[in-house]
């Protein structure tokens, strides 16, 4: 042989790994089928080097045999011995077409491995290392982009699930999985619906608002979506009194909801998780305290229209009740959406084309002084004392089970409204129509107190909404005691034992009703009976109010007028007691008209120089009929 | 905040959850590792492997601890929301009186600055 050693390289013939999984599994080529075997064994025979090996045999024994026989027949001598090969070769070649063409099965019987070079075993070996090598670097790859990618998501859900942990420390969250299949999000949801109510069957309807959907924002981070003024809250307010509100602290939450929405967006992200929670908690707060307004105002509208006492309905609109209570008093109810209170006020009470008064709230009447100019006789209560006072009868009467309620009997109301009693609305209604009575008489009373030094008003918590109470005491300083039992001593020899330094009258007012005690003295009891239609008669209305200091300091059973005049005192330390006895109101009103400007006998004090007193005083002593000063 | 026992609940699920992430870890590193070129570290692979299969049980005992000691849910036993109207409404009295107070210490400011 000479020159170029041709070399073909087949596979070898084992089964080589194709691919390998990420689970582990190997694949391997599949089996190739029989006729494919077939095929690519005899494509396989390649008979050009028998071909040449034979020629080279050949030529080898022809060169024997020429070197014996040389002459003639040499040329053909071999090209027929080629022929005949050929022809062997090619009818070996048919046998097997001829065998494969009639399908017998022919199988491999077994093929000898040939024996691999060394350096062949070393490639496979490092052909399926590297192979390997990959698998595991893929799979390392794979490992860490799973855990980060874990770790991403716990983090989003810590922080999704921290919030609503939270929330749920407070608030119904509830989970429907339906749902959650549908959407997106998980399902759960904030009830707000209170279904442990006392009376069930009064407001069985939860409202729309009392399920409140939790969504995800754009961050992963628990978000709640409310459409703009869905919380309404109650509004209360007298008609016709502007009253200045608490500005802006009771209005705060209120304000929040709406601000909320718009700016929740852009401040998330300045906002720490907590601060989120807690805005997110208050608001859940508004919605729920919006649900109880609302089904406050669902009972007073049922109530109004029950016929109860003290409960007159004048006017009606879309979440609006307007009720008259009493001596041209009249109020209204109404829901408005949240932070709009004030706007509402002024719309309404310019609808019903009532001149609007300004005045400051009747609490506020220290600080009236200084204007000077505002009327006090007709001071309301605060509105939203009202409002605050409504809120809680309605959820007492309602929602506290009984036997949690607290034991007071003069808020006790029975819910039962109709002919046999005041319903809620009722009660309220004659509530406030004896607050703004009771005020009145308060200020008759503060008048009378006010500039004497001597006269302490006390006012008495009654636990009673529709009852009040006051003691005015009279205190007579030590100083003039003793003086007065100094320089009278001889004429009062008495009355050391009967002075007392100390009197006391008693206003209780029930309702409309003025009653008045003296001190020591139960059985004289001057009742004043205010007939509520008797506003327009302005001038009884006066009298009796103004009657009323009169008579508080002229109570008593043994009265006795006593002027202490003391010459040297020149600080004007006048005191003077009218103790009188007893006698119907008209001898004193006969008195009082004797008495120079007797109902204003409050300036009278301090102002008077002595002498005058006195000489007035003995005028009155005259009169007296010689009774005995005591 | 939250009653203890269900801080350390939450707070030991969540340690789970961590763990679970540094056993991904782990066997990414420990196949990285295979795949070295010049051959695996043997005391590195002994290392991770120790530390996984630690982890492993750890994750489990965890597991099995939580789920023995989770109680039943008991939906909304006892509701507090109409304590929780009581409270607001406290709130609102309270915001009331002090706004009233404050009108006192105000005219009580005026009076002796007056004076």
């Amino acid at each position: 042989m000479d020159g170029n050693l041709e070399i073909s390289l087949d596979k070898l013939p084992i089964k080589r790994l194709e691919s390998i999984e990420e689970n582990g599994v190997e694949r391997y080529p599949s089996d190739s089928s029989y006729d494919e075997k077939r095929v690519s064994l005899i494509r396989r025979i390649d008979f050009a080097w028998a071909l040449e090996d034979d020629e080279e045999r050949e030529r080898k024994k022809r060169q024997k045999k020429s070197s014996k026989d040389a002459s003639a027949t040499w040329q053909w001598q071999s090209m027929v011995e080629n022929l005949q090969l050929a022809h062997q070769e090619l009818s070996v070649i048919i046998d097997l077409i001829n065998t494969v063409d009639a399908n017998d099965a022919v199988t491999v019987a077994g093929m000898t491995r040939p024996k691999p070079l060394p350096n062949e075993v070393l490639s496979d070996l490092a052909v399926s290392a590297a192979t390997k090598l990959q698998c595991y670097r893929q799979l390392g790859k794979y490992f860490k982009q799973s855990a980060k990618a874990l770790e991403e998501q716990i983090a989003r859900e810590a922080r999704f699930y921290g919030a609503l942990i939270r929330l749920q420390q407070n608030w119904k969250v509830k989970r429907q999985r339906l749902a959650a299949a549908a959407s997106s999000s998980e399902g759960f949801i904030i009830d707000l619906f209170d279904n442990s109510l006392y009376d069930s069957a009064a407001m069985c309807r939860p409202s729309s608002l009392s399920t409140i959907r939790v969504d995800h924002d754009s961050a992963g981070m628990l978000a709640i979506n409310l459409p703009p003024n869905s919380c309404r809250s109650l509004h209360f307010g007298f008609l016709g009194v502007h009253s200045a509100d608490i500005p802006k602290e009771l209005g705060k939450i209120r304000t929040r909801g709406s601000v909320e929405q718009c700016t929740r967006e852009r401040e998330k992200e300045s906002m720490s998780d907590d601060e989120y929670i807690k805005e997110t908690h208050t608001l859940l707060r508004e919605v729920h305290q919006s649900i109880f307004d609302d089904q406050v105002f669902e009972m007073l509208n049922r109530e109004a229209f029950n016929q109860s006492i003290g409960v007159n309905v004048t006017g009606i609109r879309e979440n609006y009740l307007q009720l008259s209570i009493g001596q041209g008093n009249t109020l209204f109810i109404s829901l408005v959406p949240s932070g709009k209170g004030d706007d509402q006020d002024a719309a309404n009470t310019q609808d019903s084309e009532s001149a609007i008064v300004p005045l400051d709230s009747f609490d506020n009447v220290k600080l009236e002084g200084k204007h000077g100019t505002s009327k006090r006789k007709w001071g309301f209560p605060n509105r939203t004392s009202c409002e605050i006072y409504l809120q809680q009868i309605v959820h007492e009467h309602a929602f506290v089970k009984a036997k949690d309620k607290p034991n007071l009997s003069g808020t006790r109301v029975s819910g039962q409204s109709g002919k046999d009693g005041p319903g809620l609305l009722g009660h309220f209604c004659l509530s406030l129509a004896h607050r703004i009575f009771s005020n009145r008489v308060l200020v008759e009373l503060e008048n009378v107190v006010c500039r004497v030094p001597y006269l302490h008003l006390m006012t008495h918590p009654t636990w009673h909404s529709q009852t009040s109470s006051w003691t005015i005491f009279l205190k007579v300083p030590q100083s003039i005691l003793h003086a007065e039992s100094q320089s009278l001593k001889s004429d009062f020899q008495n009355m050391k034992d009967a002075v007392k330094s100390q009197f006391r009258t008693k206003v209780v007012v029930n309702d409309d009703r003025i009653n008045v005690e003296g001190d020591g003295a139960p059985n004289v009891v001057s009742l004043f009976k205010r007939s509520s239609e008797n506003i327009s008669s302005v001038n009884k209305y006066e009298c009796d109010l103004a009657d009323l200091p009169v008579i508080i300091l002229l109570q008593g059973d043994t009265v006795s007028l006593v002027a202490h005049v003391n010459p040297e005192d020149i600080k004007g330390g006048i005191a003077w007691w009218l103790v009188m006895e007893d006698g119907s109101p008209d001898d004193w009103k006969l008195q009082m008209d004797m008495y120079d400007g007797a109902s204003e006998y409050r300036k009278f004090l301090g102002h008077l120089t002595l002498d005058v007193l006195y000489s007035t005083l003995m005028d009155l002593v005259s009169l007296c009929g010689g009774g005995r000063n005591h | 905040m939250d009653s203890p026992t269900q801080n350390t609940s939450l707070r030991r699920l969540q340690n789970v959850e961590k763990r679970i992430v540094r056993v991904l870890e782990l066997a990414g590193g420990v196949m990285d590792e295979l795949a070295n070129p010049t051959g695996p570290r043997k005391e590195f692979i002994n290392n991770h492997c120790r530390e996984f299969m630690k982890m492993i049980k750890d994750i489990q005992v965890t597991l099995r601890d939580e789920i023995k000691s989770a109680c039943e849910y008991r939906p909304f036993e006892k509701c507090d929301y109409s304590s929780r109207i009581s409270n607001e409404i406290c709130c609102k009295k309270l915001e009331y009186v002090l706004f009233q107070l404050d009108a006192m210490k105000q005219t009580i400011d005026e009076y002796q600055a007056t004076v």
